[in-house]
């Protein structure tokens, strides 16, 4: 019996024993948003002047593009057409959807997340904007429209001589995938700490538009354009932070 | 003893004030999510040890306490290794029929018991819990409920025993699903000191939930395959070997269970 409680006694001792555990983080990749640097009238390569009001854009995705699946990105930027407004996150994947105010956080970088894909080579990334959710990051309520809208701009616009100044309102509810490269491939094969900024230059928004000739829908086309071309990866230099 | 019948704890017919001890190694591997997206690996070894105390000839209490190491890989090569009490169980069997007393060749058992809360919820480096799967123990009060039914006929016995989990609220906000597990088992003993095993063993689980949001990953059946070995070196020292293969995977979700291996050692005091 005496072997019996020592037995017992054994077990539930056992039972106080403290966790152990200990981590080995893999490969991770920050993402931050950075807009340019806002002046007070953005001059177009036209010679329009436009004065921004607003500026925002809703990001609903944001994803790795492996070198060797072209394929299947093409099959994904289709597939992206069809997006849901609060996207599932996967570590090569994220899904936290996120309001970015250009006019307030301009020259400011915003941390979106960090990515933990698989082993491999990767050439570009994907950013996919779309309408926000409700429980979006930057979503308020001065800013609901954003939940119908990828892209809000309002503000003014004059032309060369800054006579006839006119309202300009552009509100692209469309989804907008844009890809974008990288001036070198990201190859991981063992545990490392990466970023990746994804810079949004709103001053190229307006480029190529002659506002007195077109017509607003074809303005709004060639801002959907100028803001998916405005979107550029940059990697650290590969001196940096080591 | 009577019986020759080479027995694991828990399959033996009660002998009044028979204590057994008993030491067990189990080794698994399992696999939840999707390959080369967000697939997580768990290689888990779990030792346990187990008293079983048989206090009159038809009532038999035990105690198990396992010891639990995981191996955690994501797919980013982020690992997490991680030592951890699992939850103690207290079973209590008792015989309910029998054909005869004396070296009766069919028993009808009944099986209730509870497992404590004696593991604790792990999570990830961003304070996410790890899948449910993937705990040392539910980290919940969880009842035990079951029958069984043993027949001997030297050289061959059967095992068969339906047993059922009844998980409550976890002390992480966790509520693992209720568990069914069906096993049956023949045992072919041609010599004295050795034995060989056959058996089926089914399992169907509810899903489980983590913060009321469900572990997309849990829940379904499965239906592994076992060969066993028993062997006797010394009158009071039995050996047992066991290889369950799944056979059968209707799994929720993406999860992937592997082989698994036990092996261990019975002391009879």
């Amino acid at each position: 019996m005496r072997f019996s409680l020592a037995i017992a006694a054994v077990l539930l001792s056992m039972a106080l024993l403290p966790n152990c555990m200990r981590v080995t983080d893999g490969i991770e990749v920050d993402i931050a948003y950075q807009p340019a640097a806002m002046s007070a009238a953005i001059r177009t390569d036209l010679g329009y002047r436009v004065r921004l009001e607003r500026a925002m854009i809703a990001v609903g995705r944001v994803e790795l593009i492996r070198c060797d699946n072209f394929v299947l990105n093409l099959w994904k930027l289709v597939a992206a057409a069809s997006a849901k407004a609060h996207e599932f996150s996967s570590p090569s994947s994220l899904g936290v959807p996120l309001v970015i105010d250009l006019m307030e956080s301009a020259g400011v970088p915003l941390f979106a997340g960090t990515l933990r894909p698989p082993p491999g080579r990767y050439c570009g990334i994907r950013v996919v904007g779309m309408p926000a959710d409700q429980d979006a990051e930057g979503l308020t309520d001065e800013n609901l429209e954003m939940m119908q809208n990828s892209v809000l701009i309002a503000g003014r616009v004059e032309n060369e001589m800054g006579e006839e100044p006119s309202a300009l309102l552009s509100e692209i509810w469309e989804i907008l995938p844009c890809e974008m490269r990288f001036d070198r491939p990201l190859v991981f094969d063992g545990p490392v700490v990466e970023s990746v900024s994804i810079q949004i230059d709103h001053r190229k928004w307006f480029d190529g538009i002659d506002f007195a000739l077109l017509d607003p829908s074809a303005v709004q086309q060639r801002i959907t354009e100028n803001v998916r071309s405005s979107l550029q990866a940059v990697l650290p230099s590969e001196g940096d932070g080591l | 003893m009577g019986d020759p019948t080479l027995t694991i704890v828990g399959f033996e017919q009660p002998q009044s004030q028979r204590v057994r001890t008993s030491g067990t190694v189990r080794l698994r591997n399992d696999r939840i999510g999707q390959a080369q997206v967000d697939e997580l690996r768990l290689s888990e070894q779990r030792m346990e040890l187990a008293g079983a105390y048989s206090p009159t000839d038809r009532w038999t209490l035990s105690l198990m306490m396992p010891l639990v190491h995981r191996l955690v890989s994501a797919v980013n090569l982020a690992e997490a290794d991680i030592w951890a009490p699992g939850d103690l169980e207290f079973r209590a069997r008792a015989v309910v029929w029998r054909d005869r007393k004396f070296a009766p060749r069919h028993l009808m058992s009944l099986i209730g018991g509870l497992e404590f809360p004696t593991s604790s919820i792990e999570r990830d480096a961003d304070g996410v819990p790890l899948p449910l799967e993937f705990q040392a123990g539910t980290g919940s009060w969880d009842p035990i409920a079951g029958a069984s039914y043993t027949m001997f006929s030297d050289p061959w016995s059967v095992y068969a025993s339906s047993i059922g989990i009844f998980p409550t609220q976890g002390t992480a906000d966790t509520k693992v699903g209720i568990s069914f597990r069906q096993t049956v088992l023949a045992q072919f003993q041609p010599w004295h000191f050795l034995a060989f095993q056959l058996g089926a063993e089914f399992r169907i689980d509810q899903p489980g939930y983590i913060a009321g949001v469900r572990d997309p990953n849990t829940g379904g059946h499965i239906t592994y395959g076992t060969f066993g070995l028993v062997g006797l070196p010394h009158d009071k020292v039995l050996l047992h070997f066991t290889t369950a293969v799944p056979m059968i995977q209707r799994l929720d979700g993406s999860h992937l269970e592997g082989l698994a291996i036990t092996a261990g050692l019975v002391y009879e005091i």
